[in-house]
């Protein structure tokens, strides 16, 4: 499986860089959406800063996806390029903070805060490209236990460790019995990655049948094949705690039955949970992977709710003049693809609006027509 | 002979259904002419058109709205095409490779980025893709990539755009 032997190439736009413009934008996340602002505004000429938490750009595309799926250096390469070629100028292991939040996966590794204000103040124009790094929880007790790890702190780190050991350790597994909650392709991922770091027992637990499964039935065949064990129709209600010594560590996770109801609005028929059929599975690590969700810094002030809704005159465009949002941090979790393409309209958006508002010519703006469910499908 | 024309080959053991190269195709052209699927088993793999070097849409538009291009790629020509209600072309196209617009341009499909390549670049999609499954080759270099784990996940795909039967490429008789 040789990889393609065009590079990767953020700035695909144009043919290369161009002449200056003189204007400067800052862009906040090095993920796949503000990979692809920053090379598509470097193409206009744009000077651009692009800052992230992680010590490496790529975002999840590099912390989160195992390599055996995005060959990081392909990533590498697409980003030496931007800041070899066109000058896009990366500043790592900075978070642009509100002072209040610092619960999202990834943050241990940032070692300098920069406010919002100040980039505004230094820039013509900012972008937004968070993405969705919270990681959503089962909400069900236990969960606080030692050995219980969210699917996106089970991976980052198995990336993470390459940067920065003394922060960072990998999750030992070996010899462990492992149950991975969640049926999408980070649990897969996650699966597989407890397989091959040599857990004793892999199980996935699904409330839904393999046939609902987003991953698909196909990678569920494929992770049953390497020696993992698939159970459906099962809802984690409880995770157990260790007793004596282990007292305060997770010893299992009880689950209880399920059937396939009605079909809900995504058209996949629900899990309905029958109380009175328990099962308790023993476990010494419970990973929950069912999804992340996005927490963007100053959503309220920024007004992200009714940028969602499509209610500012300009595309992508915040309540704060000239800053703009894109990806996940806009849209919630999603594929790198639609990432990109919010990322590059977003940038569209943001250099007719500074091109329009220097010759006071904001009023000839040409609606956008937003991006539709229907592209975003 | 045609071993020198280059096409688009996509390593489906490698793609991960990512959706980039469809994003890019409609940031660059409006209407994507590579589009995501998802088979019953859920693999996710982007459909193409493989520039056949006997091409069926070609010879299924009566129109001659499709035609092959000196450099052997198969172009659309919309001021020909009438946008028939039975989409010959789409029938025609073992692999899916055409797409119904819904718009006044009734089809889409891929001319390899023509205007991008006149100056110089890639196609999108190829410039674009993580992973990088796309390539940007000769029909010849094409061959050197079909390897065992390609033909495995290439069939999967193709037996869901044509349950029936799960073509390749089609070669000039003779």
């Amino acid at each position: 499986m040789p990889i393609s032997g065009t590079p990767m190439n953020f700035a695909f736009a144009g043919a290369g860089p161009a002449r200056g413009n003189g204007r400067s934008v800052a862009i906040i996340g090095a993920g796949p959406s503000g990979l692809a602002a920053a090379g598509f505004l470097s193409c206009l000429g744009y000077q651009v800063d692009v800052y992230d938490k992680l010590p490496k750009p790529g975002g999840l595309m590099v912390f989160g996806i195992p390599a055996e799926r995005i060959p990081a250096e392909r990533i590498a390469q697409g980003v030496a390029t931007l800041a070899n070629r066109y000058g896009v100028r990366f500043h790592p292991g900075t978070k642009v903070c509100d002072r209040r939040q610092t619960d999202d996966t990834g943050d241990e590794l940032s070692t300098r805060c920069i406010d919002l204000d100040e980039l505004v103040r230094g820039h013509d124009a900012v972008m937004l490209c968070t993405g969705s790094w919270k990681p959503r929880t089962l909400n069900i007790p236990g969960e606080d236990l030692r050995g219980v790890y969210t699917g996106l702190a089970f991976l980052f780190p198995i990336r993470a460790a390459q940067y920065d050991k003394s922060r960072m350790r990998e999750i030992d597994v070996a010899n462990k019995n492992v149950v991975v909650v969640g049926a999408g392709f980070s649990a897969i991922d996650v699966a597989h990655g407890a397989l091959g770091q040599g857990a004793a027992r892999v199980s996935l637990v699904y409330r839904r049948t393999r046939r609902e499964a987003p991953c698909g039935s196909h990678e569920i065949e494929q992770f049953e094949a390497a020696g993992g064990h698939w159970l459906e129709l099962v809802t984690p209600i409880r995770v157990l705690d260790g007793e004596g010594e282990n007292l305060g560590r997770v010893a299992g996770i009880e689950c209880i039955q399920c059937h396939l109801g009605e079909p809900d609005e995504d058209g996949r028929r629900s899990a309905v949970p029958d109380s009175c059929a328990k099962v308790v599975l023993p476990a010494d690590i419970v990973v929950t992977a069912i999804g992340e969700t996005a927490a963007p810094p100053f959503a309220e002030r920024l007004g992200l709710e009714s940028v969602r809704k499509n209610e500012i005159h300009w595309l992508q465009m915040t309540k704060l003049d000239g800053v703009f949002v894109a990806g996940d941090a806009l849209t919630g979790p999603s594929k790198i693809g639609k990432a990109v393409y919010s990322g590059l309209r977003a940038a569209q958006s943001l250099s007719r609006w500074l091109t329009l508002r220097a010759m006071s010519r904001e009023l000839e703006y040409r609606e956008d027509a937003p991006i539709s469910r229907e592209d975003l499908r | 002979m045609s071993a020198d024309e280059k096409i688009l080959f996509i390593d489906y053991s490698r793609c991960i259904g990512c959706e980039s190269c469809e994003s890019a195709c409609r940031f660059v052209h409006g209407q994507p002419r590579i589009n995501m699927t998802r088979t019953v088993g859920g693999i996710m793999a982007p459909v193409y058109c493989r520039h056949c070097e006997s091409a069926s849409c070609v010879k299924g538009c009566t129109r001659g709205a499709l035609m092959k291009a000196a450099d052997g790629m198969v172009l659309l020509n919309p001021v020909l095409c009438a946008g028939c209600e039975t989409k010959n072309c789409i029938l025609a196209c073992p692999f899916g490779g055409i797409f119904c617009t819904g718009l006044d341009d009734a089809v889409a499909k891929c001319d390899l980025c023509q205007h991008r390549r006149a100056m110089g670049m890639a196609p999108a999609c190829v410039e674009i893709c993580p992973c990088g499954a796309m390539h940007y080759v000769t029909r010849q270099e094409s061959l050197a990539l079909q390897t065992a784990e390609y033909e495995a996940a290439h069939r999967k795909v193709m037996e869901h755009v044509r349950p029936v039967l799960s073509p390749s490429p089609r070669k000039e008789r003779g």
